[in-house]
Order: structure tokens, then sequence, then C-alpha cells
């Protein structure tokens, strides 16, 4: 069986392919179209796993939508009619945008791939969220939590999934929380009142928060409260974000926090101001993180099981996930690692095939490499037809020299195999870096990302030893296999990992096991007999801006254009002149 | 002959703050482009080309940004402009509507010589017209500067890849131009009808469905909501 999954339409659109049960193919729409967070139809993911799995449109037996495009325009509609007459200005915007293309899914899909309407189905958005988090999860009976902004109507939902020996499985949402009452949104209104984007910039309010004390809790708490029944309500004299489409947060909001910052303005945590946001975002976070643990450990105490699995754009939160691992009960968290959008996808691809056709269960492959993979001798030929000199050796040679560039301090693009399904690079489109010294993060903020000082970077490091240089509590090293938690960096290894050690001690890794990406393994190996740490920075490969790239073309752009030193895609490393020794360079000239 | 114009939308400090982080955004989405149509050419020499076009383009867009944030620095108040003169505006000196991907290398450069050419002549007269603000005026002259060199490269090119008709792609791209901006226009007032639609609709039609709206959101009970078992069912349904 055949089975399309398409998310579409709000942020970071995406296809996937599930064939026979198991996921063939997965990619978001940005990393083909080149815009960053595109929410446009995904035509160009779609075609490319067609493509890619030799399969023509007419041959799939159901595709599926991930949400009910007319259950959220209800919820656009009573939404401005509930703010009725404030929502005037908005309400011509909301339903020039829903009535433009977003109700008529089912008429697009059909049209563009010429399948009949009655092959076109539709999960509600949670129900995505709760497949990709539970189908792809090892595990066979496990909680299940999904928050984010919004779905149609849901922001919040509990629910468990359970596999069964006879091979059905059965995912079952029991309650949820509404819509505008939703810890994404409360997420995101601070994310705009720190004047970072929303949708992008929820991250940078995670890394400031790391700056701050959390001091502004009480006024948070006014924002947010608690229910009787251990839910939460949002007090919306504080938000616009219901009625407007225009700004988030409302003047009582801005009367409680103060100014808002200017986007164009930067951060300077010398100043009252700077000092101010830090703690503003170090208070949202402990508020959210509060809310998120204790809904989880009455979710824990409910169910009674070991595993959770977490869903939904929150779910990127590796401060948050930490702690629900170390406070909530459950002994497993599961992240997958596109939990956001563009993983419901393939959730909604995996919720047809095993609950609304009632395909038996199989194994999912456990790793994100579902994207496009790379020509191995393209950067060969890009290289040689600019003129630059390049090297194309074995496996061995390959890694043994760019440990050797590592350890000389050169900055390393390293491209191999598929792409990563989501928005972490997990070893096959990374940027590579010595992480001992805090001048080498500073470098590649200046010369690569060109971001805020106050973001970290995260480290990659070897599963067998990760918890020889950072904090693993049990459960640890999973949520660290696609990047999904937070953990302290021991104490003694703080001055020796500066570059990834975030200023609160703490850092995002990932813990890798040889069979997700064996070159980068050997590369950490190779390191380690260099540095005596196996431990690397590794960031996604991307410049501010960009997504993350694809293929070898868009990596070499990168490379020329950006403070990266060497370019490693297949089995050809590329190295730039400046990045040389002088004697070096004498040779390749 | 529009310079008195120019010169009375530059004179607001505010709106020139506006406009200078707008062609920030105008030129690194422009950048964004012309990476693009470097990374899908097959021919290396445009490879090359495009290439330092979109890191001058970048490095445009961070020069009008840093402009624009030093004098929002040195704004008394930050009041929104009473007009900013950009509805109509076209994407400009950036790649607006433009398809990378769909386009052929000679309506790539055909397009891009035009864009940098009426680019060129608008920050001739912005440069002009900003006399008096010296370091904003050096950033035009800088500008005007490469995009000496994107035009020269973009014509160049185009004879070399197309010798016999890069006229009739220069020409093609002009009626190209004139169609996308009667569509800009076109849609803009479209747009602007449709909202007058939809306000009467809201103030018309709405109010009664508004009441009852209202009465039902006071009647919902804030907390967790219990999902019933037949949500869990049919994948057919939209609603």
């Amino acid at each position: 069986m055949k089975i399309l999954g398409i998310s579409a339409h709000y942020h970071d659109s995406a296809a996937a392919l599930v064939i026979d049960g198991l996921p063939v193919c997965a990619v978001q729409e940005e990393r083909l179209s080149r815009r960053k967070n595109d929410a446009a139809f995904p035509l160009q993911a779609i075609e490319w796993c067609l493509e890619h799995a030799c399969v023509e449109p007419e041959s799939l037996d159901a595709v599926v939508f991930y949400e009910r495009p007319m259950l959220k325009f209800d919820r656009v509609l009573t939404c401005a009619l509930r703010a009725f007459p404030r929502s005037w200005r908005a309400f011509p915007a909301a339903m020039k945008n829903s009535l433009g293309e977003k109700v008529w899914v089912r008429g697009i899909i059909s049209s563009h791939l010429g399948v009949p309407g009655q092959k076109i189905l539709f999960t509600e958005h949670h129900q995505a969220h709760a497949a990709a988090a539970f189908l792809a999860a090892p595990t066979h009976h496990a909680a299940i939590l999904t928050t984010d902004g919004v779905g149609e109507w849901a922001t919040l939902t509990n629910g468990e999934g359970k596999r069964f020996e006879n091979g059905k499985t059965n995912i079952t949402l029991h309650r949820e929380v509404r819509f505008p009452h939703s810890l994404g949104m409360l997420y995101s209104t601070f994310t705009a009142y720190l004047g970072f984007p929303v949708n992008e910039g929820e991250y940078k309010l995670m890394g400031l928060a790391g700056y701050g004390r959390p001091t502004m809790i009480d006024k948070v708490r006014k924002l947010i409260q608690r229910t009787d029944d251990g839910a939460f309500q949002l007090d919306l004299n504080y938000f616009d974000f219901h009625t407007t489409a225009k700004s988030s947060y409302s003047s009582r909001f801005v009367e409680l926090f103060g100014p808002p910052r200017n986007s164009y303005d930067p951060i300077d945590l010398e100043t009252s101001d700077g000092q101010r946001f830090a703690d503003c975002a170090a208070s949202v976070q402990r508020v959210l993180e509060d809310t998120l643990v204790d809904i989880a450990r009455a979710l824990h105490q409910a169910t009674g099981l070991p595993d959770l699995c977490l869903g939904g754009g929150v779910a990127l939160n590796g401060v948050a996930n930490a702690r629900l691992l170390a406070e909530s009960g459950f002994e497993r968290v599961f992240v997958p690692p596109a939990p956001g959008d563009a993983g419901c996808a393939l959730g909604a691809a995996l919720y047809a095939d095993r609950i609304h056709f009632g395909n038996p269960d199989r194994e999912v492959p456990d790793h994100p490499f579902l994207g496009p993979s790379i020509d191995d001798k393209e950067l060969a030929r890009l290289a040689g037809e600019d003129g630059h000199a390049f090297d194309d050796c074995d496996d061995n040679a390959l890694i043994e020299q760019t440990a050797d560039d590592l350890a000389a301090d050169r900055i390393v693009g390293w491209i191999d195999g598929a792409l990563e399904f989501g928005p972490r690079a997990l070893g096959h489109r990374s940027i590579l870096a010595a992480p001992h010294s805090a001048a080498m993060r500073d470098r590649i903020n200046r010369e690569i990302k060109y971001r805020e000082e106050f973001r970290p970077f995260a480290p990659v490091v070897p599963i067998e030893v990760a918890d020889h240089y950072f904090e693993l509590p049990p459960g640890g090293k999973r949520l660290a296999r696609f990047m999904s938690g937070v953990f302290r960096v021991r104490p003694e290894w703080r001055s020796r990992l500066e570059a990834v050690t975030h200023v609160d001690g703490t850092a995002r890794l990932q813990a890798l096991e040889r069979a997700m990406a064996p070159r980068l393994y050997d590369l950490l190996l190779a390191y380690e007999r260099r540095s005596g740490i196996p431990v690397l920075l590794n960031t996604s490969f991307n410049l501010a801006g960009d997504p993350i790239v694809a293929r070898v073309v868009e990596g070499y752009s990168t490379f020329l254009r950006s403070g990266i030193d060497v370019l490693v895609a297949g089995s050809t490393r590329l190295v730039k002149r400046e990045a040389l020794p002088t004697k070096t360079k004498e040779a390749v000239a | 002959m529009l310079a008195p114009i120019h010169r009375w939308v530059w004179r607001d400090q505010e709106r020139r703050v506006q406009k200078l982080l707008r062609f920030g955004q105008t030129e690194t989405d422009g950048g964004h482009d012309i990476l693009r149509a470097a990374e899908m050419t097959p021919d290396p020499l445009l490879r090359r080309l495009y290439l330092k076009h979109a890191i001058d383009e970048y490095r445009h867009g961070e020069m009008f940004r840093r402009r624009g944030t030093d004098l929002l620095h040195t704004l008394s108040s930050r009041s929104e402009p009473a007009f900013q003169a950009n509805w109509l505006a076209p994407g400009g000196h950036g790649l607006d509507d433009l398809n990378v991907e769909d386009e052929s290398d000679k309506e790539l450069l055909a397009f891009l010589h035009l864009s940098e050419k009426a680019a060129a002549s608008r920050f001739t007269v912005y440069r002009d017209v900003l006399r008096s603000d010296e370091p904003t005026c050096a950033i035009f002259e800088e500008i005007l500067h490469d995009e000496v060199f994107h035009m020269s490269y973009t014509l160049t090119q185009l004879a070399r890849i197309s010798p016999q008709h890069h006229r009739q792609h220069i020409w093609r791209a002009r009626l190209s131009r004139l169609w996308k901006g009667y569509l800009r226009i076109a849609t803009a007032l479209a747009g602007v009808m449709g909202t007058l639609f939809l306000i009467l609709q809201y103030f018309i039609l709405l109010p009664p469905f508004a009441l009852l709206a209202k009465r039902a959101a006071r009647r919902e009970q804030p907390g967790w909501i219990p999902i019933s078992p037949d949500r869990n069912g049919s994948l057919n349904r939209q609603y």
C-alpha cells in the first residue's frame, strides 16, 4: 500500500511517502525550494518523493493531508466572530487567506496529482503529531502528549498509543486544550515581544533564557493560570493573537513587561533592557517547563506507563524535554526528529496506514535520513569546473584528513548520504568544528552563522561515552539521539568544551550511534586520537536565513560565500586556499 | 522629473529608516534568488558570476540594514510615518515574483539586466536627493558602482550565450516587466475591492452570528475537553 502524507499552508510544509507500512522518503519543501520555512503546497517535495520511490500518482492508495481544513476554517471564523467588532481589520485578511487556497485542499491535491477525491484523506492536526511521535518510536505502549501553537482547535492533547501482538495499532487521544489557550502561542507571543520572528525565533528565546534569571515568573503566571482540572488557560486580556494577525500581545502585556524589543536593536546583556529581555525569556521558559511537567506527571499517574511520546512544535524545546524526563515520572521520553508540522506529513501517512487501513504494524527505521541523497562525484565536478584543487580519496583517508583539519581548528562543511528530515542537522548536513574554545564559537557565529552571540552550538559525541562528558539521566541517551534534550556538561569538561557549553553549563547534545551515521562516528573517533576528546561541535549546514543545504551544489555555494574552510561531500574534500598553511598553498599552486 | 517627490519622501527621517530597512530586505531577497540561479545553472562561468552578484546583493542588504538601524537609534520618537510610499512599489531591485527554477539563463540574464538598470537609475536619484545625508549617500554611491558591473556582465553574458537573439530576450523581458507591473496594480486593486467587500459583509451580515458566537464562548469551560471516540475515527471528512 502506497500512502503519501502532506503538510502545508502554515509553516514548514513537507511530503512523506509510506510504502507497505515503512517510511520510504520524506522531505521539507524548504530544502528543495530553498525558501526558509516554505509554507507553500509542497509540490517539489511531493514530486521528489514520488520520483525517488518510482511511484506514479495514480498508483497511490491514499493521499493524506495533516489536518481538517474546514475545521480550521471554523476556528478562524469563530474567533473573528467572538472578537466582533475588534476583528474588523483582521477579518478580511483572514477570509482572503483561508478562502484563497487553504479550504480547497481536496481540489488542490486532486488537480495537482490527478488522484480521485475519495482517495484523499484528512487526519486531525494533533492526530498527525501523535502518530509521528508514537508510530516512529521504538515502544509498544506509551502515553502521548502533543503540544504546539494550534492545529484546528486543539493546542494540546494527551492520549495513549498501543501496538498489539496481532500487529494492530491503536492511538487514542483522550483530552485536549483548545485555542486560544495554548502553550505554543504563549511562547510565540514572548518570541514576538522579544523581537524575534515567530515560528523561527523560538530557539533564540530558549538560548536567551540561559542568560536570564526567572525573576518575572509571577508576571508570567498572570498570563497563564492553571485550571482546577490540571490544564491551563490564558488571560486573553494580555494577548491579541486571537483577534488580529498583526500583533500577538496587547497593551496590557506591554504595561506588565515594559516596552518590547525592536527587532533591529541588538540584545546587549550589559544594559538593563538587555537583562530584562533575558529575564523575560528565562521566566516564560520556566513557566512553560513547569506547566508541561505538571501535565505530563498527571498523564503518567493516569496511565501508569513508563514511556512518553512527545509531539508538536513545543517538543523542540530541549530544556523542557529534559525536565519532563527528569521530573514527570516517565522513564523514557521519545521525541521524533521532526516533531513540528513538517513531521505531520509522515505522521498523517503512518496514521492512515496503521489506523485507517488497519495495516499491521512494522518497525519504523529509527533515523531521520529520509531526504534526497547526494551524488558522490558532484563536488569534484564543481570544483574542477571552477579551477579549485580537491582531493578525491577513500573513506579512511578522507576521515583522517578531515580529523586533521578539525584538529587544526579548520571549520568543516560535512555532506554525507541522505538529507535529514526535520530541523536538526544530525550528521549528514553539518558544519563541524573543534569544540574546545569560545573563540571557535565566536568565529562560527561571526563568519558563518551570522547570528546572535547568546545562541549556543550543539556537540555530537559517540553514544557509548556520552555520559563521560555530559550528565545524562536514565533515558537521556534516547532523548539525545535526535538532539531533543538539553543536559549539563560535566564540570570537569566544561573548560575543554567551551564552544558547545551554554552559559548555564548545559548543551543540546547528539549521542551518536555508529549505525546511524557511520562516517561521522568514525570521524569522532579519529578526532579523539588527535585531541583526546571524541566530541565535535555540530551545527546545521546553512547560513542565517537559508534552509539547511540539500544538494552538494548548495553546500558548495555556502562554502564559497562563508568562512567554512573545508568542504567534504561524498569522497571529495575541498580546502579553501586561505585556510591552507603557506607551504601547502604553494604545493596546490 | 520626480526628484521633488523623492526629496519629499526621503525628507521624513522615519520614512527614511523604513525605506532603508526595506531596501535591506529586498537586496537580501534578491541575493537569495541570484544564489539560487548560481546553484541551478549548468554554465560554470555564469555560476561564478551569479555567485559574485549574490554576494554583492547580500552585502548591499547588510549595508542598508546597518544604516537603517543606525538612523533608527537617532529617532526621538518612533511613530509610523503617515505615508510609506510602498504599497504599490515593485519588488524593485529584488527579483520579487521571479521563479528562478522556471527561467532559462537567457531569460534570467535579460531580467537581471533590466532590473539592475532600473535600480541603478532609481538609486542615482536617491543618491542625488540624499546629498545632505553623507553616510546614506555614500552607500548608494558604493552600490551604484556594483550595479554598473551587474548591468554590464548580465548583458555581456546574454550576448555570449545567445549571440543572435539577445536583443529579443531584452525586449521580451521588458514586456514581461510591464505585464508584471500591470498584474501588481490589478492585484492591489482587487485586494482593496475584496477588503471593502468583506468589511461590508462583516458589518452587515455578521453581527447576529457574532452575538451567538459570543454567547457560546461564555458557556465554554476552560481546561481539558474530552475528545469523543468518534473523533478518532474516519479520515474522509474535512470537518
